[in-house]
């Protein structure tokens, strides 16, 4: 494992997911980007008996890659080999059954309690701007035992308060409110991955627990617009090394589809990591 | 354990969406097909034009199955766009570029949105009131088609509570008679009519799709009326050799229209890959303003879908998609 020395800030937060992926668990990857991307890469580097599947219902397929543009599902390099192949019904009941551990998910905005909008920014209905809607996420969100959620590290997107809850979180952060939504009992977010940091719930509420080594708490905190929970030690995490970049790059997101679009680079200028 | 009922648990409704919905009427669906649906083994191959034509009205409720680029029943989705269908309500379920054609085409007055591809001309048909949409998510809907085509009234489904989705939609939140749980129910989805693009159809319907989907049996089995387009006709001899890979029977098929390379520009799996190029183009029409051009460039001249393949994409593009298209494992029965 070699240190890399430069990279972009949604491949750290690729590189951190990756991590957490375990063997023997199955994943449900949300749509193509960055949730499918992370899986694959945890799966190829560290995790090879991990599992995924994605809305269209296969299971556990070996893709070709790299992807052709905008076939991260359907397609027939994104399905091959795999051990079965099912319809968006059969995903969403094996989900709603208990079979899915993990959901891997990103979002437009997300607030203290897990809860995401990936639906409307602004007053619903009012002059605010309309996004796409929930997609799997909803699913994912409420069935899969453990949810691990990727966004960016920005204060409009980091609220106390979503505007609208597209896919559930702990809701209003009360005991049982999921169960009293009607919801699986013992579901919900687990993890919260940005390019900056990581966060747990210390329960049902976001809690701070590591960060990369060129960003402070406080830079963090600075960009949440209220202030979560901050674990009595905030680990720090280890750069993305050379050998996740190469795979993301030459096998994965080989077109900069999930790189290009936000955040700035981070390089190594002989004694520390710099953000440009 | 005890085996007695829980006879005391009343359903008592906690909560519900304010959302309009499409009509739930699981009897009046039995008398349609009582009625309507022909179950006499009768040839149905016709062309998009007359399908639409016949079976696409004004106001109509639509599915269509996958999405524009993936397996999409384009040929049949074009027509619907030269014929100026209009105020439909769409199934918005793993859509993509297809909703903001169909808006900006004035085709589509309503969504349940599952997710579309929230575009320029998705954003001002919203702004301008002339287009309603209703909150759902992709499984929600999916789910919802399921129960319309068991001939159920609603289903209960263990994702969607609490969330502000719900709130915008038809669903509602019920204790459950049997456990006494808080549990979700939504309105089953009978379309008025369902298009499916299949790779193989006998000319009676019998429709064979290969790999993963998103709920074309379903829809075939929920919706009034159903126009299957697929890539190849094939005997009904072949079908009979291998009942088992029959995915919709015929009686649920209402139209078949002989469609190949019907799914361009997008992939229909283990036949041919997309067009990139194709892919990037629509996309692009579609997240800038590029809608109206990209119709006039792509619908709108030509007489058929076949005519468009022939004069604007070519037969050499065409080869090598379906060169371009390596895997065939698990594409054939």
């Amino acid at each position: 494992m070699t240190r890399a020395e430069a990279f972009s800030d949604r491949e750290v937060a690729m590189c951190q997911v990756a991590r957490l992926v375990e063997n023997g668990r199955t994943y449900w990857a949300a749509g193509g980007g960055t949730p499918l991307y992370s899986v694959l890469l945890g799966k190829k580097l560290y995790a090879p008996d991990a599992q995924y599947i994605t809305e269209d219902g296969v299971i556990a397929p070996e893709p070709m890659l790299p992807f052709e543009p905008m076939m991260t599902m359907v397609a027939s390099r994104a399905v091959y080999r795999a051990l079965a192949w099912g319809t968006m019904n059969s995903a969403g009941i094996h989900a709603q059954l208990g079979y899915m551990d993990y959901g891997v998910l990103n979002t437009l905005q997300v607030d203290q309690h897990g809860n995401i909008n990936s639906t409307f920014l602004g007053e619903y209905g009012g002059s605010g701007r309309r996004f796409g809607g929930p997609g799997g996420a909803d699913t994912i969100a409420a069935c899969c035992w453990r949810t691990i959620l990727i966004t960016d590290q920005e204060r409009r997107k980091f609220v106390r308060e979503v505007d609208f809850i597209s896919s559930p979180g702990f809701l209003d952060g009360t005991p049982g409110a999921r169960e009293r939504a009607g919801l699986p009992e013992g579901t919900g977010p687990w993890r919260v991955v940005t390019p900056w940091a990581m966060y747990d719930y210390a329960p049902r509420r976001l809690r701070l627990i590591a960060r990369v080594p060129w960003v402070t708490v406080d830079e963090i905190l600075a960009e949440c617009e209220w202030k979560p929970l901050v674990a009595d030690e905030v680990q720090v995490l280890e750069p993305p090394t050379e050998e996740e970049l190469q795979l993301l790059r030459t096998e994965l997101d080989v077109r900069g589809q999930t790189t290009d679009a936000a955040g700035s680079w981070i390089t190594w200028d002989g004694e520390k990591y710099i953000r440009a | 354990m005890t085996l007695s009922p829980s006879s005391s648990r009343q359903i008592e409704i906690l909560r519900q969406g304010s959302g309009a919905y499409h009509p739930v009427d699981p009897d009046g669906f039995r008398h349609y097909v009582r009625e309507h649906k022909n179950r006499a083994l009768q040839p149905r191959l016709m062309t998009a034009r007359e399908a639409v034509d016949r079976f696409v009205a004004d106001g109509d409720y639509l599915t269509y199955e996958c999405n524009y680029l993936m397996r999409g029943p384009n040929a049949v989705f074009h027509e619907l766009i030269r014929q100026e269908k209009k105020d439909l309500w769409i199934a918005g379920k793993f859509t993509y570029v297809d909703v903001a054609l169909l808006v900006d085409a004035g085709c589509a007055s309503k969504i349940d949105c599952g997710f579309f591809l929230s575009a320029p001309a998705v954003e001002r048909a919203l702004k301008e009131g002339r287009l309603q949409v209703y909150e759902y998510s992709n499984v929600i809907m999916t789910l919802r088609i399921q129960a319309g085509a068991m001939g159920l009234p609603f289903l209960p489904v263990r994702s969607f509570g609490g969330t502000t989705g719900f709130d915008h939609s038809g669903a509602k939140l019920i204790s459950d008679p049997y456990t006494g749980d808080p549990i979700t129910i939504v309105p089953a989805l009978n379309p008025d009519v369902a298009i499916i693009h299949a790779h193989q159809a006998d000319i009676y319907g019998n429709a064979r799709i290969f790999g993963t989907g998103i709920s074309d049996v379903e829809a075939a089995l929920a919706s009034r009326k159903v126009i299957v387009s697929a890539e190849e006709i094939v005997d009904t001899e072949e079908i009979r050799r291998n009942p088992g890979a029959t995915s919709i029977p015929y009686y649920a098929v209402d139209a078949v229209v002989s469609s190949p390379f019907g799914s361009y520009p997008g992939t229909c799996p283990g036949y041919y890959g997309s067009d990139p190029e194709g892919v990037f183009e629509v996309f692009r029409a579609v997240m800038g303003n590029g809608v109206p051009a990209y119709l006039d460039k792509w619908v709108r001249p030509f007489e058929t879908f076949e005519d468009m393949l022939e004069q604007q994409v070519g037969q050499a593009k065409l080869d090598a998609m379906r060169a371009n298209e390596v895997l065939k494992e698990g594409y054939s029965a």
